[in-house]
């Protein structure tokens, strides 16, 4: 669903700190199914995460999405795809203290045309799903990481996107916690949708459930993927 | 020199204005220079989001401006009472050369500004940016206008002098006096009012056109023009002597004071608003023919209609309403 | 409807994110309350100022002629009346008795005005007068007379008070009595007053009475208001610039207020535009939360100064403004309300806010959205 044709990501541009993130990547993300970006700290899993999922854009080369190009789109539409589009879960939750699971759940939802009452039944069950019911109305720093994760989750599935893009997901969980989170991944790609996982865990990139595999070094690409 | 609160907020307000106008134009002229699509650069994505500085700047500027068309209408009104032979708005405009100037110059911002801004909401719902030139290029012609206004109000708070001796409604708009104003002022009220009637029928019907076929967004922003100032004429021929229930009265500002229950604020109020959505629905023509605004356009001109209809339609309810309740009977 | 509902959402989080920061949203709304109390106070006090002294001069009559002598006010002679009455235009003219009384009990100065409506003996007092002597209708006022001996006055009304300003110092006698208790010769008055049917004619009449008696003053009522509301503008005009140091104060506060945004707040908005909020939604949220502080300033402030003005007697800043004499603590301006001084108070105010918040909002609101990312 997502194409990415020579895409090249540079921070700094001719600045004396300038930094070539990415270099002439061309791949294609598959429908219904999980990828996993893999590669050492720096190799640019993060950077190529963000133009998938319409944060930024690319220096040069194109990023398609289902077939429409999105490249040099302004922001504001940007800002409309990944909203409806997109599922995001932070390597650091990034959760909003002082609210509780449930605002949380339903800020990306804010902005959009549904009525204040369906998004928060919707709210409630994908928390209810995610087994975090009972920790609904409590604030999220004071949640455990595992719920504080499955909250993120929930927040990401709440305007029902058609992709996750998840990044380091694993990073801050324990070895259980980790598998039951690739639980959840394979529960998402039953219910129909597009999987995007940064990771340098093999707990994650190792599972079954895992379609592709794309390995990154210095910003390329470094060998066929399986 | 008078230091009266509401004149302090008129220059404060005018100042604002002019400042977040001249800070528009500046940023569109950069915006402009360097404007490249097809650049994946940092640059590119800088200028995009000033362009979203831009149009808040710009949102607040001309909303600001049409607020203080209304409060310097009140300021003028309240300061009658320090001029010899003032009794109205009218006569302290008269007061100094550069009042009536300054109001005509606040009037047309005000319509330039409104346009400006369904301009460049068309301008927002295109995915390319179809309209950046024409909007900056606009607001480069805009922004001087505004400053002048700013300057032309300093001068004539600078220019006001208690005890100056003035003339007001009474002889200015009456037909024994030769002033252009004088000249203008007693249509005959028959005529007049077959006028308006035949003028607001037009937009009317034009509008209730457009809002259903998106055409003819030429001629319902001529009507609205017209409609504009033959109802300004029709206030000074016979809607102001109906509501002062004296038919040699045709002041256009007594109408906003508190014996009159400030009926001219909506008066005017909804003049304005009704002209400008009218006027909107022609300018957007020229911005069919880019092809990404192809498909929105129709849509906003509609809206534009539609907004000209229902505003058009509470004017003459108002209007109507008025000379049902007056006392007086002139046609 | 849809709109209207998405607007409400970005209400409640505003208010919800405002509640988080009580601290810091508090002191500004302290701050920016307190800026708009001390405009609105001035404006609401300067302006009822203004209206005690219409209402007196309503009641004055449109025409005064007083005799000059050595650039003093002096005596009239009856004979100038008759010169004044054959000028034409001149329905009637009236000679007229009033002065000055200093009281050493009370310390206070009393207007004493005369009325052929009385009867002799008796006195009618002002408000102010009664309280401080602590007088009621039918007691005695002892007042001493210019030849040094004391007269007994009944009193037989305590005038009301529509304008206290107006009659809070007033005594009402007899003219004979009056001429007796400041042994005042006869065939003279303290001043004229002219009526002349057409107001319009005032300032002809005011001419020629200047050129056929050179001796004198004509002065025209409309020329009282006038120099009255000049110097009350002015007067309130200049408190205002120095209060614009207060406003401009306050602006550079919430200037600073908005532009140093905490670490919090800025991965906050952060998080915001990464899961699919845009720079609009942010800038509407600024505006919901700018609306939010501006009324809730707004209200307080304007709220207080009408207290502190109307009810409180204006307290803080009275003697500044006015500075009449002694008799006046009790001055309770009329309530007044006007939508004018409203809208002048949000343009002074609000509008300046709001401009100043305009582009450090923009700054905030066009944070990267792949900021967070990279926490
Ligand atoms: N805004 C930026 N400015 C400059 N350099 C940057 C910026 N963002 C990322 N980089 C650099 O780009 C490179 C790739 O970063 P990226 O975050 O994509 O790596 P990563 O594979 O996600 O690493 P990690 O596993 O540590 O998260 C890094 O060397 C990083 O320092
Ligand atoms: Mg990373």
């Amino acid at each position: 669903m997502i194409e990415l044709r020579d895409v090249t990501k540079i921070y700094n541009r001719s600045r004396a700190n300038e930094f070539v993130a990415l270099r002439n990547v061309s791949f294609g993300v598959p429908e219904r199914a999980v990828t996993v970006l893999k590669g050492p700290s720096g190799s640019g899993k993060t950077t190529l995460l963000t133009l998938m999922g319409a944060m930024a854009r690319p220096t040069s080369g194109r990023v398609l999405l289902s077939g429409r190009e999105i490249t040099s789109l302004p922001e504001r539409f940007l800002a409309g795809i990944r909203r409806s589009t997109f599922g995001f879960v932070f390597q650091q939750l990034n959760l909003i203290r002082g609210l509780s699971a449930l605002e949380n759940v339903l800020i990306p939802a804010y902005p959009t045309d549904a009525s204040y009452a369906s998004i928060r039944g919707r709210g409630r069950e994908l928390l209810a799903r995610m087994n975090v019911s009972h920790r609904e109305h409590e604030r999220v720093e004071r949640l455990s990481g595992g719920e504080a994760q499955r909250v993120a989750i929930a927040r990401a599935l709440i305007n029902d996107p058609q992709a996750v893009i998840a990044d380091e997901p694993t990073a801050h969980l324990d070895t259980k916690l980790s598998r039951e989170f690739m639980e959840i991944v394979a529960a998402m790609k039953q219910d129909g949708r597009t999987l995007i996982i940064a990771s340098h865990d093999p707990i994650v990139y190792e599972s079954p459930v895992v379609d592709a595999v794309l390995p990154l070094r210095d910003g390329m690409i470094a060998e066929e993927h399986r | 020199m008078i230091l009266h609160p509401g004149m302090l907020a008129l220059l404060a307000a005018s100042l604002i204005i002019a400042a977040m106008a001249l800070g528009g134009a500046g940023l569109g002229y950069q915006i402009l220079r360097r404007w490249d699509p097809t650049s994946g650069s940092e640059l590119q994505l800088i200028l995009e989001r000033r362009t979203t500085l831009v149009s808040t700047l710009l949102a607040w500027a001309f909303g600001l401006e049409f607020l203080s068309l209304f409060l310097f209408a009140g300021v003028a009104d309240s300061l009658h009472s320090q001029f010899v032979g003032a009794m109205c708005a009218a006569g302290v405009l008269n007061a100094s050369a550069t009042g009536y100037p300054l109001l005509i110059l606040k009037m047309a911002n005000v319509l330039l500004a409104g346009s400006w801004l369904i301009v460049n909401h068309a301008d927002t719902r295109a995915t390319d940016y179809p309209l950046i030139r024409a909007k900056y290029v606009t607001l480069l012609v805009a922004a001087p206008l505004l400053i002048a206004e700013a300057v032309l109000l300093v001068l004539f708070a600078g220019a006001l002098k208690p005890h100056v001796i003035t003339s007001c409604c009474g002889s200015l708009f009456s037909s024994q006096t030769e002033t252009m104003v004088g000249e203008m002022a007693p249509f005959p009220f028959r005529p007049m009012a077959i006028v308006f009637l035949v003028s607001l029928g037009a937009v009317l019907a034009a509008g209730w056109h457009t809002w259903k076929t998106a055409k003819g967004g030429i001629l319902l922003a001529l009507l609205s023009f017209a409609a504009f100032i033959v109802v300004l004429a029709s206030i000074l021929s016979w809607v102001g002597p109906y509501v002062y229930e004296l038919p040699t009265h045709h002041c256009p500002f007594c109408l906003l004071q508190r014996e009159y229950h400030f009926i001219g604020y909506p008066l005017y109020g909804l003049l304005f608003a009704a002209t400008v959505s009218g006027m909107g629905a022609g300018i957007l023509v020229p911005a069919k023919r880019k092809p990404s605004l192809k498909m929105i356009v129709p849509g906003l001109q509609r809206s534009c209609a539609a907004a000209s209809v229902v505003l058009y339609g509470l004017l003459f309810l108002l209007i109507a309403a008025l000379v049902a309740t007056s006392n007086l009977k002139l046609l | 409807m849809a709109l209207l509902e998405r607007q409400r959402r970005l209400l409640d989080f505003t208010l919800s994110s405002l509640l988080r920061r009580k601290g810091k949203n508090g002191a500004l709304v302290a701050v920016y309350a307190l800026t708009i109390f001390l405009l609105a106070s001035v404006l609401f006090f300067g302006e009822s100022l203004r209206r005690e002294a219409s209402i007196i001069l309503a009641d004055a009559p449109s025409l005064v002629v007083q005799r000059m002598m050595a650039g003093r006010h002096e005596l009239i002679p009856d004979s100038y009346a008759d010169q004044v009455r054959s000028i034409r235009g001149v329905r009637s003219v009236k000679p007229r008795l009033w002065g000055y009384y200093y009281d050493p009990l009370s310390g206070a100065n009393y207007t004493i005005v005369t009325s052929e409506e009385r009867k002799n003996g008796t006195i009618a007092i002002g408000s102010g007068v009664a309280s401080t002597r602590k007088l009621a209708v039918d007691d005695v006022l002892p007042l001493r007379a210019s030849k040094g001996d004391t007269m007994l006055f009944t009193v037989a009304e305590v005038l009301s008070e529509e304008s206290a300003l107006a009659s809070a110092d007033l005594m009402i006698v007899t003219p004979a009595d009056f001429r007796e208790f400041f042994a005042m010769p006869a065939g003279f008055a303290t001043d004229l007053i002219v009526d002349s049917g057409n107001p319009r004619e005032c300032s002809t009449i005011a001419e020629k009475i200047a050129i056929r008696l050179p001796d004198t003053r004509p002065i025209v009522r409309e020329e009282i208001l006038r120099t009255y509301d000049a110097i009350f503008g002015l007067r309130s005009g200049m408190v205002l610039a120095v209060l614009a140091c207060a406003v401009i104060a306050f602006l550079i506060f919430a200037w600073d207020k908005a532009t140093g945004l905490s670490a919090e707040e800025r991965a906050e908005i952060g998080i915001l535009k990464a899961v699919g909020w845009d720079t609009s939604d942010v800038l509407l949220m600024k505006f919901w939360e700018g609306t939010v502080i501006s009324v809730t300033a707004f209200l307080a402030g304007t709220a207080l100064a009408y207290a502190h003005v109307f009810l409180a007697g204006a307290s803080l800043f009275e003697p500044a403004l006015k500075g009449w004499s002694v008799i006046y603590p009790a001055f309770r301006p009329t309530p007044v309300f006007d939508p004018a001084q409203i809208v002048t108070i949000f343009f002074l105010t609000v509008v300046p806010y709001i401009a100043v918040t305009v582009v450090p909002v923009w700054r905030a609101a066009t944070i990267d959205p792949d900021a967070v990312m990279r926490t």
